[in-house]
């Protein structure tokens, strides 16, 4: 994660109240053209974007939404092997506690002209939320994005502590509780 | 003229200089070093002043006050045992343990995500002298911390706790914790990506201050001359955070600690250069980072040397045609004896190899590496950890390295680090090996708030070039 571009920030507490979203470029994939042009998109529509740039694993990814507390991710991948690099990522989700994170991938997603319908189709069966094509109208995007978000976050979604709780009362977190061994780390020296 | 002291309280030995401060020039007059009494910390601390200052030994310390301007520095009691707990392993935890390490500690113990009770367990059994707790970015992840600080609420731990993670629920946490000594900072990652160690290193300071101050005679030293200890650790990372500021030449540079104890490693240089054909992944690294290892020592922790090291050590016994049977044993002996020092020739060169197996395990745990990666752009390296590619001076310190009479002690070893696994490890590409001749660097070290140029000065002019020949 290389610094991002931090110049026009917004006063701090004023980030701390937006919905956090998380996007990058998927496998060895290095288009950084596309991926500069969402967090300007993204940031000016009024999220809280963390950009981690181009050749992001699904564990980056799902690492800093655990950190942020993030309500999405956004995969981008244009180099056509979108297809394996996304193999997985929501199992991997849920397997890290992330259970209702919203999943969002767009672009080239395939090498050839398959129909976009079988494209979607293919990924929303790895459980993608949302699929887009190359020519998606970003405004639309940002819509449907902050729909989503309601919808499964509740309406009072934003604010500086839901921990993708809120809108529903008070019960156990399926987060906290259920971590698998592997994602542990008590090194001791 | 002006007569300076820095004294530094080290576990075994207290060690001193005299200097002298004329026109900008700082000078040793003399250096000595004094068996450290553990029980009264001042007993050992006036011996070596008064020997400094050319005084009987039983001058009370208050006819010395205004003798000399007073600096000093202690590592005693094995320096400062920090836990630390962070949310995400390559994020947090790790800055947690980076920001510990910089801030003269030794990580006892780090958690991720939520402490189980067998966590909860080792804290308590570890009691350490710091918690350092952290997770989540301002805004973000607080799930994880309020269960995490219920948990530590509950526990029978009683160091303080400096908490340095998601700001929007400090005062949950302070709370929570309210049986506890909470202090709370900046976030060490307010945001992913962005690196704020300082704050937190500066409460452990301050906590690290209070709490060696306390105990065995040191309050006494503290209220006589008006000056506060800092960690013998800190001193030196001080020292190396200054030199390239005010020695040009030095711009880039590292320095290997090997103690009898720990091996500490110190880089001052950027820690990734961005291009087209590299990318970073995970944190970026501080410029001034400092790492410590507990389990590579030549005495203390031999033991643990001998199987962390092992790989490299049985390589280098294989070459040199030297039994393994006997370095064991050799091991065994100095394990035993931690006052020992080599008495045979192969004893030598045993304690030789124990010193490059520390070199090279703390460089390999230190710096960081290339992976190759082919994309439909071409190949690209991709880099995690600090690039030391431009360090030009490699220093070594402390009893073993001071005393090296051959740049091999740290060439070698680090010439065997070049790939490791498939990674290309981005070591010093063109250094020179240099030894801290007359283990100036944390008297120095103590000296470098007051007097940067001068101190930092002295540092390098004191330094002795080291040769391959043996």
């Amino acid at each position: 994660m290389q610094p991002k571009n931090l110049s026009n920030r917004e006063p701090e507490f004023k980030n701390m109240e937006k919905d956090t979203i998380i996007l990058g470029v998927i496998g060895a994939d290095c288009h950084s053209v596309g991926n500069k042009i969402l967090e300007l998109f993204f940031t000016a529509e009024g999220f809280k974007v963390v950009n981690l740039g181009v050749m992001v694993s699904q564990q980056e990814f799902i690492n800093a939404a655990i950190e942020t507390n993030a309500k999405a991710i956004l995969v981008s991948s244009l180099y056509g092997h979108g297809e394996i690099d996304c193999q997985g990522f929501r199992d991997l989700c849920l397997e890290k506690g992330l259970d209702r994170i919203l999943l969002y991938v767009g672009g080239n997603l395939v090498v050839g002209k398959t129909p976009f319908e079988i494209v979607e189709e293919k990924f929303k069966k790895m459980g993608f939320d949302r699929v887009f094509p190359p020519d998606v109208d970003l405004k639309k995007a940002a819509e449907l994005l902050r729909q989503d978000i309601k919808e499964r976050f509740g309406s009072n979604s934003t604010g500086p502590r839901n921990d993708g709780q809120a809108g529903q009362p008070e019960k156990s977190t399926p987060e906290a509780g259920a971590r698998s061994t592997e994602d542990r780390d008590p090194k001791a020296e | 003229m002006k007569k300076i002291i820095s004294i530094d309280i080290g576990s075994t030995w207290t060690k001193g200089g005299l200097f002298v401060l004329a026109d900008k020039n700082l000078k040793l007059e003399k250096r000595l070093a004094v068996p450290t009494t553990q029980n009264n910390l001042v007993q050992g601390f006036s011996q070596a002043l008064t020997g400094l200052l050319g005084k009987d030994e039983n001058t009370p310390l208050k006819e010395l006050v205004g003798a000399a301007e007073i600096y000093f520095s202690s590592s005693a009691k094995g320096g400062l045992r920090i836990a630390a707990i962070g949310l995400v392993p390559d994020l947090t935890l790790q800055l947690a343990r980076l920001a510990a390490m910089s801030a003269g500690g030794k990580v006892m113990a780090s958690f991720a995500f939520s402490l189980t009770r067998s966590d909860l367990a080792n804290l308590e059994k570890l009691q350490p002298d710091i918690l350092l707790f952290s997770g989540g970015t301002d805004g973000g992840n607080s799930q994880y911390i309020l269960e995490n600080a219920r948990k530590l609420a509950g526990s029978a731990l009683t160091c303080p706790v400096v908490y340095a993670g998601n700001r929007a629920v400090a005062e949950e946490v302070v709370e929570l914790l309210h049986n506890k000594e909470v202090i709370v900072t900046e976030n060490l990652m307010p945001e992913v990506g962005q690196v704020n160690l300082e704050p937190a290193r500066e409460k452990i300071r301050e906590i690290f201050l209070k709490r060696i101050v306390s105990g065995r005679g040191l309050a006494e030293i503290v209220e006589l001359f008006g000056t506060q200890p800092r960690p013998t650790p800190l001193a030196v990372f001080e020292l190396v955070s200054a030199i390239p500021a005010h020695q040009p030449e030095w711009s880039d540079l590292a320095a290997i600690d090997i103690g009898g104890a720990t091996t500490d490693f110190y880089s001052n240089t950027e820690s990734y250069l961005e291009t087209d054909t590299v990318v970073l992944k995970g944190i970026r690294e501080p410029r001034v980072k400092r790492t410590v290892e507990g389990d590579l020592g030549m005495r203390v922790s031999a033991q643990s040397l001998l199987d962390s090291g092992w790989p490299y050590l049985e390589e280098r016994l294989q070459e040199l045609g030297l039994w393994a049977e006997s370095l064991k044993a050799y091991v065994d002996r100095i394990s035993r004896d931690l006052d020992y020092l080599p008495g045979s020739e192969e004893e030598s060169l045993f304690d030789r190899l124990l010193a490059e197996t520390c070199v090279y395990y703390s460089a390999l745990r230190h710096i960081g590496g290339w992976k190759e990666t082919y994309t439909p752009q071409g190949r690209v390296y991709v880099q995690t950890g600090k690039d030391l590619r431009r360090v030009k001076a490699v220093i070594g310190s402390g009893g073993f390295l001071s005393a090296a009479t051959t740049a091999q002690i740290m060439r070698h070893p680090l010439l065997k680090l070049k790939t490791y696994g498939q990674e290309r490890k981005l070591l010093p590409e063109k250094p020179e090996f240099y030894a801290d001749r007359q283990y100036l660097f944390s008297l120095l070290g103590n000296l470098v708030e007051k007097y940067p140029v001068e101190a930092t000065a002295l540092a390098v002019a004191s330094l002795e070039k080291l040769n391959d020949e043996e």
